[in-house]
């Protein structure tokens, strides 16, 4: 940057300095845009990224055999044994995997002081299951192989969800749930179940997450297991017959592909949908599933995206208009500073440093209230709400690019001034 | 001099005398003209004319108001091109100047001085004066220095830092004047330079032009006042966008 440049840079700055009103008002607007844009990211990309690492919670590396949910008119269903828990181990022998079959049905559980019961999903495994998760036992402990299992005579044991704790108890703190008791219907026997422990839950916004899984239509087991509302109860709990599910942890992603490529060679891939009505069990993997929950966020992001893309666009119209309007205000200045030497591009670097600086200040000052807003907002709709000092660097850059959108049709228009019309008194 | 481009344009011998060898001459018309078209009407406001400025010349022109005065000013100050014609500033041709070189020109050869100042309003005396100096991409310390000369040449230097708008009309033509002259100039112009200052101040103003004209710049002034025009060397008169002598 040679000398003169550095001047025409300067002499913007200073007129910027000089007109405090119309500057702050281009301020004022970049500062609204940049506000909205720190704030729209702020809520957006924070969702996102929490949900990417709350889904990692739902076992990253966990696959699942299951029967699948839909079966065509006249379809044998698959019968999941103790044959194909052994064929499922045997498949996937040099993996080191973790194998735990479940059982799991829809109950309606009774509390004290509720008529109507409520049904939850049971999931009756050993206590490995909890493997196949990365959630953390918020209160008491997880299930022990000495656990009693339910019976119509003997008190059996269980753990809870903590929002199936919620549910149950609306008005308590889910860590009292501990030591509570709830009456069960398993196949028309009903038993007495003592809570020995509450999960906590991974779904930190579960409302989202339950609109997305709902928005699925099939509501599968493997689905409603993973919305993380159950109830664990020891695997003798229930009778013996068909499991519901085997549930698979392996040691790394590789081994998850490997395990998924081995198991979906003898049964069907969940995503093939054509195979599901075949009467062949079916292979699911949690992290696919969870991709597909994210490409689901990501679109939510894209549309928080597009608004705060929109809001810059007016507000980048809006300071066009008044830059321009300052321009016309100044072809005088301009004339002259083209009769004393100035190139055009001169002029049109010091219309562009002066919208650049002003968007500029702008943005910072709509940092802050953005940031401030976000919190309000959350505070006001329970909206999930995340800042970093990433998304204040995209602000800012959002800034200087609303200061140089909005610079480029007045700094044009000052630059291609005729300094003899102007002179003349017949302005351009 | 004769430039194809305008054979059907005869020369008028007075105005070129004492460009035949060219080695005096600063500015060279041949044949320039310049037309301004708004939708369907034409209005020639320079007719194909002839001008030779010497240096050191001191010219005025005279000239009912539309009769293309300050368009003349504006070609010879590389502000606007003709749309005929042949310009010659000190030997090149404008016509084959770039914008910028055209812009470059303005900077370091010609003055401007109008009549209604022209100064940056917002900005102090110093600031004004240094304008030129900041486009040819002189140092701060430099231009301060000029600047300060500049103004010292047309008697402002004690209130250096005081804005336009808090002085009276002649001293922000003066100060306009030391900003045309902080560059040096070859060539001088002055589009009715006194035509907004009472007698007293306008007087003062003639003054430092004869002064700057006596110190050898050329220099073209645009009046309507006889009696300003008495101070030139040499007046032309301006009708209809024609140019001759008075
Ligand atoms: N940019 C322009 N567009 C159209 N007509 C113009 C323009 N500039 C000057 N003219 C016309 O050219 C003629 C000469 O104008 P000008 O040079 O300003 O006269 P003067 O300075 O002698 O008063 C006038 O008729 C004016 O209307
Ligand atoms: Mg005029």
């Amino acid at each position: 940057m040679n000398r003169r440049m550095r001047s025409v840079i300067r002499e913007g700055l200073l007129h910027v300095t000089r007109h405090p009103l119309r500057s702050s008002l281009t301020a004022f607007t970049s500062a609204i845009a940049i506000a909205v844009t720190v704030n729209v990211i702020s809520l957006s990309f924070g969702m996102q990224e929490d949900i990417a690492g709350d889904v990692d919670l739902f076992g990253r590396h966990t696959l699942d055999v299951g029967v699948p949910p839909a079966l065509a008119p006249g379809v044998k269903r698959p019968s999941l044994g103790e044959a194909q828990v052994e064929r499922t181990r045997r498949l996937l022998t040099g993996l080191d995997p973790i194998v735990v079959p479940r059982r799991q049905r829809a109950a309606p559980i009774r509390v004290d002081g509720i008529d109507e019961p409520y049904r939850l999903q049971v999931v009756a495994a050993a206590p490995a299951y909890l493997r196949t998760l990365s959630i953390p036992v918020a209160h008491g402990r997880w299930l022990r192989a000495d656990d009693a299992p339910g019976s119509p005579e003997l008190e059996g044991t269980c753990c809870l969800d903590e929002a199936s704790a919620v549910r149950l108890w609306p008005q308590r703190d889910p860590a009292e749930a501990v030591g509570a008791r709830l009456e069960m219907r398993i196949d028309g026997v009903a038993r007495t179940m003592r809570v020995v422990g509450v999960l906590s839950d991974p779904l930190r916004y579960r409302e989202l997450f339950e609109t997305f899984d709902e928005g699925r239509g099939a509501r599968t087991l493997t689905s409603s297991l993973l919305s993380f509302r159950n109830i664990y109860v020891p695997a003798a709990t229930f009778g013996p017959g068909d499991y519901t599910g085997i549930s698979i942890v392996l040691p790394t992603d590789e081994a998850v592909l490997e395990a998924q490529e081995r198991l979906i060679a003898v049964w069907a891939d969940a995503r093939d949908l054509a195979a599901l009505s075949r009467g062949s069990l079916i292979v699911f993997v949690r992290k696919q599933w969870m991709e597909a929950l994210g490409t689901s966020t990501m679109q939510g992001s894209m549309v928080g995206n597009l608004v705060w893309i929109l809001v810059v666009l007016v507000a980048a119209v809006m300071i066009s208009t008044l830059n321009l309007i300052t321009v016309r205000e100044r072809y005088d200045e301009v004339a002259l500073r083209r009769c004393e030497g100035a190139q055009r591009r001169d002029i049109a670097l010091q219309i562009t440093v002066e919208g650049v600086t002003t968007a500029l200040i702008g943005g910072i000052v709509g940092l802050p209230i953005g940031y401030v807003g976000a919190h309000v907002l959350r505070e006001i709709v329970q909206f999930p709400f995340r800042f970093e000092l990433r998304y204040a660097a995209v602000a800012t850059g959002v800034a200087i690019l609303l200061g140089l959108i909005s610079s480029v049709i007045p700094a044009r228009h000052a630059a291609t001034l005729q300094p003899a019309r102007v002179l003349g008194r017949r302005l351009r | 001099m004769t430039a194809d481009a305008n054979k059907a344009h005869p020369h008028d011998p007075f105005l070129v005398e004492g460009c035949a060898d060219g080695a005096e001459a600063l500015a060279v018309l041949d044949g320039v003209a310049r037309t301004y078209r708004s939708g369907a009407v034409e209005v020639e406001a320079l007719k194909p004319l002839d001008l030779c400025v010497r240096r050191g010349d001191f010219l005025a022109v005279m000239g009912p108001s539309g009769s293309g005065k300050s368009t003349l000013l504006h070609v010879l100050g590389c502000l606007d091109r003709p749309t005929a014609g042949r310009y010659l500033l000190d030997g090149h041709d404008v016509a084959r100047l770039s914008d910028r070189e055209l812009a470059a020109v303005r900077n370091a050869v010609i003055g401007f001085v109008f009549q209604r100042f022209h100064l940056l309003a917002d900005e102090s005396a110093r600031r004004n004066v240094e304008l030129p100096l900041l486009y040819a991409g002189v140092a701060r310390g430099e231009r301060r220095q000029r600047a300060s000369e500049a103004l010292d040449s047309v008697g402002l230097s004690a209130r250096m830092t005081h804005r336009p708008n808090q002085r009276s009309g002649g001293e922000q033509q003066r100060v306009a004047l030391a900003r045309a002259l902080v560059k040096r100039p070859r060539l001088l112009l002055a589009d009715e330079p006194t035509g907004n200052l009472d007698s007293k101040a306008g007087e003062r103003v003639l003054q430092l032009i004869e002064d700057q004209s006596r110190a050898g710049t050329t220099v073209l002034m645009i009046t309507h006042d006889p009696e300003v025009a008495a101070r030139a060397e040499q007046t032309l008169l301006m009708r209809d966008g024609g140019l001759s002598r008075a």
